[in-house]
């Protein structure tokens, strides 16, 4: 198809490209962008499968808003996605925009703002759903384009080197006696703090919840003793756990991961206790764009995600390759925000 | 520990190559850049040049990155003083004194005292973070959160004096002001959003930049235009220079401020902050003439930013040695550490000795370099306020509203910066102080998470502060501060002769509550036992 006949002939000119882009190589650059357009809607016409007609491209250079200050897993995945784009998409300029606030509030309100401009994106995981569920926001994700879901993200549960606690039933057990667990969270609304909600729907037990501002302070108050149990992402903990400081109990997702040293961790499902809820990182762009707008992003990213700094991007951050298309997404963004109206509503 | 000799000439080695080296130089330039615009702090101007270093290899990249941390303190020290518009938390204390001394004619001084005391802090306390950062490391682990919010009252405590002059009353009343507007924004601890009336700008909160900005710059501007004839500085340059006296006077408050800076900045959260705080309100009380805090005393700039650059030191304490960061920039940096494919945590100095090395010995060039940049500096910078001021005041209006934007790149922060423009002329017209209202802002939120934390960590039972030796022994302390004055009243209208009261206590608590530091010292001595 299409993609995958521009997937072939534009890698190998890519790197020299990249880097002949920025100024004075703008002869072959041009050139590029004729051969691409020429390949766009010469495709366009010939298969099938392209939909509504007229391709699209950007006009303008292409803004990534990161609802998120730097530094964070919304930023460290927004600058993925812009490299990832650019490689994709070598005639293209993709820039980087932190507007943080609210807990993500602002940036998904400043992209309310571009509604029918096909050029912002914003790299979306579960606040975007999550957020107008418990506060009143402008918007829901429904006012935007889900383009396509690229990973997920999982929460483990971990307990002190010399915790008393083994295995998921012993914390699960020592509630049901009658006893006091606490467990550290970041935010009320975060992912944490949804699966121990499920958990505790699932077991009929109630944990003592210690509310923080992030994952750091978390891995400060259980490596203290201040709490017992904690929920944190693979990459908030992995240092931690690698030195032996904190030890996983149980994995919340379907499967197990396939790599040392997490592999040898547990599902909850496995341990008696039927919850699976993960975290999704996909793009969304502004809403009321065309279907060829959509369409264009979609294979954009598609691309990325076939590429070797998409690996990489996993890897580092201990994400799972989940990949959902824009008509899968929706599904399972539909499914995501009742489940969630289940446990914060 | 006899590799420590081996791993900080490695260290040595990697940042004095020469391109570290420029990479550093480059970071501290431009640091120092940002933290001078209002409002651009080391969080925001890490945060802000991060993606720039993106394309350098790993060690070079955090390098630059710590020339800009360490930029960006001097800088924000330098806009504290000359405008008494902060850069971030950390410095509002610096504006305390600095910016009255630049009122009358020792800006120079003031920014050289501020430059060498943060010099000498940031390095020296480098040893330490060096050799025992592991050994530290523990401390931190032992607050938790019912100790944090015993500090925040010990912090709390200590301000209540702030008021500069004016009653205590209105301290007390703005310190609860700033506490009030704490409050509004989504709570993170029940995730509901409070007093934001639909307004998703409000969700954020107000945060303190865009107030700090509004009752410093704006409003010091709108008083000075209101009071008219304001006439411009006229100290020549070469009596802008720091004679042996100002030396002297300020050689204490500094090695004060950095043993203070160094132990409370490790504490995650407002280390750098409360650090300042302590150390200013350690030198007002340890002063032989406390009157002229407030009103531009050396002492009272060189505590303070002594104890912020240790502090900063001291937040790579945690973020080292357990991967937990220690500051908002540091935050920042772990965030660039993952980044660039770097995993911080425990493991981290043993894995990547050169990487880890380093930085900090580029952390020793950072500082070299800004103190051979910003000495010269300091008395070109203080004759800029020789600037006539029907165009030094636009100007300042214009940083100011520029930074107040930067923070989160929106008009928004504008906004609240005219607002509080407003707000701060009137509490300057009746004679409220600012500072208990910045304190009451950044303590307040912290107070409150801590105590609910406290709360939930014992099921709403409170007694478990009685479990705390350490939060009991900082609550004690703070009791001490607040009720001194009228325990030394007290003691010395009874018996002329201050020794030997029949009661211990009292007398002990007063000799404790005279001098600041010892309780500094004491506090550290029993933890460590």
């Amino acid at each position: 198809m299409l993609g995958r006949l521009l997937g072939r002939t534009i890698p190998e000119t890519s790197v020299g490209r990249r880097a002949s882009t920025k100024r004075p190589g703008a002869a072959p650059a041009w050139a590029l962008a004729v051969a691409l357009a020429a390949g766009l809607t010469g495709c366009g016409g010939s298969t099938a499968g392209g939909g509504s007609g007229d391709a699209w491209e950007p006009e303008r250079p292409v803004t990534i808003v990161v609802p998120f200050a730097p530094g964070g897993g919304s930023d460290v995945f927004g600058r993925a996605l812009a490299k990832g784009i650019e490689e994709a998409r070598p005639d293209i300029d993709v820039k980087v925009e932190n507007r943080p606030g609210g807990s993500g509030a602002i940036g998904y309100s400043f992209l309310l703002s571009k509604q029918a401009d096909p050029h912002y994106l914003i790299p979306s995981e579960t606040a975007g759903v999550a957020l107008p569920v418990t506060t009143d926001t402008p918007w829901t994700w429904s006012d935007f384009t889900p383009v396509m879901q690229i990973a997920e993200d999982v929460t483990l549960m971990v307990v002190p080197k010399d915790s008393p606690y083994q295995e998921l039933q012993d914390v699960v057990g020592a509630l049901k006696k009658g006893g006091q667990v606490r467990v550290g969270l970041a935010g009320a609304t975060g992912l944490d703090a949804i699966v121990t909600g499920l958990m505790e729907q699932d077991q009929g037990v109630k944990y003592r919840r210690v509310t923080f501002d992030s994952g750091g302070e978390i891995v400060n108050a259980l490596i203290g003793g201040d709490i017992d149990t904690a929920m944190l992402n693979p990459s908030e903990v992995i240092g931690q756990i690698k030195a032996g400081e904190v030890r996983p109990v149980a994995v919340f997702a379907d499967s197990r991961y396939e790599d040392a040293p997490l592999d040898e961790v547990p599902t909850a499902e496995e341990q008696g206790v039927n919850v699976s809820f993960t975290q999704y990182r996909g793009v969304f762009a502004a809403g009321d764009i065309t279907d060829a707008e959509s369409a264009y992003w979609e294979e954009t990213v598609r691309k990325w995600t076939q590429s070797p700094s998409y690996s990489k991007y996993l890897d580092d951050n201990f994400l799972r390759p989940v990949k959902r298309p824009h008509d899968e997404f929706v599904t399972y963004l539909k499914a995501y925000e009742k489940q969630l109206q289940g446990v914060l509503g | 520990m006899d590799g420590v000799f081996d791993n900080v000439l490695l260290g040595f080695q990697t940042a004095f190559s020469p391109a570290n080296l420029l990479y550093c130089f480059g970071g501290v330039v431009l640091g120092t850049f940002i933290g001078m615009l209002p409002g651009l702090g080391s969080a925001t101007g890490v945060a802000l040049l991060l993606p720039l270093t993106l394309t350098l290899d790993p060690i070079s990249a955090l390098i630059m990155l710590a020339g800009i941390y360490y930029g960006c303190q001097y800088g924000a020290s330098i806009s504290s003083i000359l405008i008494a518009t902060p850069g971030d938390s950390a410095s509002v204390v610096t504006a305390f004194d600095g910016y009255p001394l630049a009122r009358t004619g020792r800006a120079g001084q003031a920014l050289a005292t501020s430059v060498i005391a943060s010099f000498v802090a940031g390095t020296i306390t480098i040893i330490p973070l060096m050799t025992l950062a592991p050994i530290f490391s523990g401390l931190a682990l032992n607050f938790g959160p019912p100790e944090m919010f015993a500090l925040m009252v010990l912090g709390m405590a200590s301000v209540v004096g702030f008021g500069g002059g004016t009653s205590q009353a209105k301290g007390l009343a703005m310190a609860a002001f700033g506490v009030a507007i704490s409050t509004v924004g989504i709570d993170a601890q029940t995730g509901i959003a409070r007093y934001t009336f639909g307004q998703v700008q409000l969700l954020d909160g107000i945060g303190f930049l865009g107030v700090v900005i509004g009752l410093f710059a704006v409003a010091e501007v709108m008083a000075q235009v209101g009071r008219g004839g304001a006439e411009p500085i006229r100290t020549r340059m070469r009596d802008m220079l720091m004679s042996r006296r100002d030396l002297r006077e300020i050689s204490g408050p500094t090695a004060r401020g950095g043993v203070v800076g160094f132990l409370v900045g490790m504490l995650p959260g407002a280390g750098a902050t409360l650090a300042s705080f302590f150390a200013y309100d350690i030198e007002r009380r340890v002063s032989k003439k406390p009157e002229r805090f407030g009103k531009g005393a050396l002492p009272g700039v060189a505590g303070p930013e002594a104890a912020n650059n240790a502090a900063a030191n001291a937040a790579f304490v945690p973020t080292l040695t357990l991967g937990i960061p220690g500051s908002g920039t540091t935050a920042v940096l772990l965030g660039a550490f993952i980044i660039f494919g770097l995993q911080p945590g425990p493991l981290f100095l043993r894995e990547q000795p050169e990487l880890a090395w380093g930085l900090m010995a580029s952390f020793y060039l950072g500082n070299l370099l800004l103190l051979a940049m910003n000495l010269p500096l300091a008395p070109v910078l203080g004759s800029l306020l020789r600037i006539r001021y029907s165009l030094l005041y636009p100007l300042i209006l214009l940083v100011a509203l520029i930074g107040a934007y930067a923070m989160q790149n929106r008009m928004w922060g504008v906004w609240l910066g005219l607002a509080f423009g407003v707000i701060g002329y009137v509490m300057h017209k009746y004679g409220y102080p600012a500072a208990p209202l910045i304190l009451g802002l950044i303590l307040g939120s912290l107070m409150e998470k801590t105590l609910t934390q406290t709360s939930d960590m014992g099921g709403g039972d409170l007694t478990i502060f009685f479990n705390r030796p350490i939060a009991l022994l900082l609550f004690a302390l703070a009791l001490v501060l607040l009720l001194a004055p009228y325990l030394v009243k007290a003691v010395r209208r009874m018996r002329p002769a201050p020794t030997s009261t029949p009661p211990d206590g009292p007398a002990d608590d007063a000799a404790s509550a005279r001098s600041g530091d010892e309780e500094m010292t004491t506090l550290s001595r029993r933890e460590d036992g």
